[in-house]
């Protein structure tokens, strides 16, 4: 019953640190590439006009 | 009793873990104190460069472009892995075959790409450390592989452990699409190395 209960509050446990850490992930990777390709392009517009 | 109380204790130890180790990067990032770490790093860079490593990187180029070869190999190795596993876990491909199988035997190619990935990866970074050093792109790089292997072996395989129909969907699906995004920001500032600051 122990191990029942155990390994429930593991998998949950594992399911909200999993769902922090995506959620960071998507922002981050989100927020990164926008940047990057900012700037591409930015320095696409210098280079060419 | 006593063993219930403790298991309830540190029944969120993982998500702690997650959330304090967030606190820390984004102190850290925010601070002055990465400006600081980066500074006293310049030593340890160009003390790279004359080891053996870094002195075969630099004097002979075809062994440096065969190991590059091999580490493209690898990544190449460790990517098929990502997708197969996160795309089986999306519905996306092999849904025929069971999900454990797949996931099970992805893990042990991702393992093997991995490992070849950071050995030939140290090799090369040793070859360069002078130019990577003042890269941005390699301190991304290094942050996304750091979190992919924290991913990895600390969050993803743990709970793919479980069976798949106690996980909640959702929380499959974000873990898969969030896995593919990760290891791409890696493979990808890890090529944008090769065409950065030559």
């Amino acid at each position: 019953m122990i191990e029942v209960e155990g390994s429930t509050e593991s998998i949950k446990d594992l399911q909200y640190a999993a769902v922090t850490i995506s959620a960071t992930i998507i922002i981050f990777f989100v927020v990164y590439w926008i940047i990057q390709i900012d700037s591409v392009r930015e320095l696409l517009e210098l280079a060419y006009g | 009793m006593s063993a219930l109380g403790s298991t309830s204790s540190t029944s969120y130890g993982k998500t702690i873990t997650v959330a304090v180790l967030l606190f820390i990067l984004l102190t850290f990032s925010f601070t002055d104190l990465r400006y600081q770490t980066w500074l006293r790093l310049y030593e340890f860079f160009l003390w790279l460069e004359t080891t053996p490593f870094g002195v075969i990187g630099k004097t002979w180029g075809a062994v440096f472009a065969v190991v590059e070869a091999i580490h493209l190999l690898a990544m190449a190795l460790l990517g098929g892995a990502v997708i197969v596993g996160d795309a089986r876990l999306l519905g996306w491909l092999f849904i025929d075959v069971p999900a454990r199988e797949i996931l099970d035997k992805a893990h042990k190619v991702f393992v093997v790409g991995l490992t070849v990935v950071l050995i030939t990866g140290i090799f090369m970074a040793c070859g360069v450390a002078g130019k990577i050093y003042w890269l941005p792109v390699f301190w991304y790089k290094m942050l996304a592989l750091a979190t992919g292997i924290f991913f990895v072996f600390f969050i993803r395989r743990p709970l793919l452990r479980h069976p798949l129909e106690e996980i909640h969907p959702r929380v499959t699906k974000l873990i898969a699409i969030s896995s593919m995004l990760l290891w791409f920001t890696v493979a990808a500032t890890g090529r944008w190395i090769g065409f950065a600051g030559s």
